[in-house]
């Protein structure tokens, strides 16, 4: 134990140095550097690492060739049917050969989960009455938030996305994210089977000038539901898989790009209802049918789409960049049909 | 060694070996390929001409860049050599008469930051001169690949 707590604290000051040195000289102009074309360390996708809008690309965030850092801020606002997601994150990128992000997220979730909460506190009062014990659901009825926070790294591994015109080789990178969720109760409730997990990807992606189209293909091996926001796993276990996700970019402009996007989704919680206080409803569906609460059972089915997306991303500067999206986010939890737009903005140093 | 083997080292080696050697043979062998009419969209000579001018305009104005071009010298020269270059790598038939870009950057140490700085300059030259951003990505697509032997620090 005395052991691995000197060797976390050597760990700890190396590293400290580190950013000592990298600070320190990142106060010196040569370091900092915005060499990069107009557009080309895309946007900052959903979970804060450079990419689209919903998924990671093999392109370092920022504007810094290898020359240099750079580094900028996020902000995703996307007002869906019945859930606010807003995000907010900052990411650096190194020498155009590593990234990291940090970003939280939080999800409002309207009313949504009022009817699971109302249920919960009329039975947690009767039950608790006779057990002694209350019902956290880890919702608050017309109330309730998840938060989540997520670390984010990259490593471009090798390939050219821009310049290899003459070839079909893709710049390939690797990554991952740590998610934290902060809502463990509401979690258990939906039945995920974590609160925290990692997940890593690997992405290709290339520009393809004559025909001004860019290509990216992810894959990204995860557990999580909905990115996360509804934890990860579920019932049925917490392996990971692989899901794919695609981005499909036309460049109409040197400062506008319009794409799609879609992103595979997993469905550990599918068809699961909700858990509460050790009850899970869809066991009690002959119960409930009986007292003629079977459309509240039916109601209370989760279900996860795949994501699509479709935006445009107008780069005014190497300040700013505003995408607009229409996102089709299908069911995400109990609620199906969540589309609306999504709007965000990064603002680069 | 067997004779499947033998054919795809020569295979790779023919490859790689096609890597620079491309660099004055002609029109860019893009994936996808070059419009047949790629030329034509620039208005030919006169137009590659008009946007080569344009080019060194920007390149002037960008301190980041105008002094490696200014030190190189006689800009008019360069201004009539890339006007050829440059119709050579769209499919033009035209006889090249400069050095290879690999032997003409050699030993300039030019940068990432400093290429994508040019980079720029030819976007706003297509604009400056009222090229489409669909006929100037051919250019730069044909051009792209010398980014390879042109950056060497």
């Amino acid at each position: 134990m005395e052991e691995a707590k000197k060797n976390g604290l050597r760990l700890f000051k190396s590293a400290a140095l580190v950013a000592a040195i990298l600070a320190s000289n990142i106060t010196q102009a040569e370091m900092f550097n915005t060499g990069k074309v107009l557009a080309t360390g895309g946007v900052s996708m959903i979970d804060g690492a450079g990419g689209g809008g919903i998924t990671p690309w093999a392109t370092i965030t920022g504007y810094a060739t290898r020359d240099g850092i750079n580094g900028n801020l996020h902000y995703t606002y996307a007002p869906l049917a019945n859930y606010t997601l807003h995000s907010l994150g900052a990411a650096v990128g190194f020498w155009d050969r590593f990234e990291l992000s940090y970003t939280k997220s939080s999800l409002t979730t309207g009313s949504t989960f009022d009817t699971v909460g109302l249920v919960a506190d009329t039975a947690g009062g009767a039950t608790g009455q006779l057990a002694g014990m209350p019902i956290n659901t880890g919702i608050e009825p017309f109330n309730t938030t998840i938060d989540m926070d997520i670390v984010g790294a990259k490593v471009r591994v090798f390939g050219e996305a821009i310049y290899d015109s003459d070839n079909l080789i893709p710049q390939v990178a690797i990554g991952g994210f740590y998610k934290k969720n902060k809502n463990e109760d509401l979690l258990k409730t939906l039945k995920a089977s974590k609160a925290k997990d990692w997940e890593a990807y690997i992405s290709a992606t290339k520009i393809f000038f004559p025909i001004n189209t860019l290509i990216n293909i992810t894959a990204r091996y995860t557990a999580a539901n909905q990115t996360g926001l509804v934890g990860f796993g579920g019932p049925g276990g917490d392996d990971k898989e692989i899901r794919p996700e695609i981005s499909l970019a036309y460049l109409l402009r040197k400062d506008t790009v319009i794409g799609v996007e879609w992103a595979k989704h997993g469905d550990n919680l599918e068809g699961e209802s909700v858990e509460i206080g050790g009850l899970n409803l869809t066991e009690l569906q002959p119960t409930l049918d009986s007292l003629g609460l079977s459309n509240l059972s039916g109601t209370l089915t989760q279900h996860e789409s795949d994501w699509f997306d479709a935006f445009i991303a107008y780069f005014p500067n190497k300040n700013l960049s505003m995408t607009f999206a229409y996102a089709m986010l299908g069911d995400i939890t109990i609620t199906p049909d969540q589309h609306g737009f999504y709007l965000s903005l990064q603002a680069s140093f | 060694m067997k004779p499947i083997f033998r054919t795809i080292a020569i295979a790779i080696l023919a490859g790689t070996a096609a890597l620079p050697s491309f660099a004055q043979t002609g029109k860019t062998p893009t994936l996808p390929g070059l419009d047949d009419d790629a030329l034509e969209q620039w208005g030919g000579e006169e137009g590659v001409r008009n946007w080569v001018e344009s080019l060194f305009y920007y390149i002037m104005l960008d301190n980041r860049i105008n002094h490696i071009f200014r030190e190189f010298g006689n800009i008019e020269r360069q201004i009539f050599l890339n006007t050829q270059l440059e119709q050579l790598v769209l499919g033009g038939n035209v006889n090249y008469q400069g050095a290879s870009m690999a032997a003409a950057h050699a030993d300039l140490g030019i940068t990432v930051t400093q290429f994508n700085a040019v980079v720029e300059a030819a976007y706003n030259a297509c604009e400056r001169i009222n090229v489409t951003y669909e006929a100037c990505n051919q250019l730069i697509a044909a051009l792209a690949p010398y980014e390879r032997v042109i950056v060497t620090r």
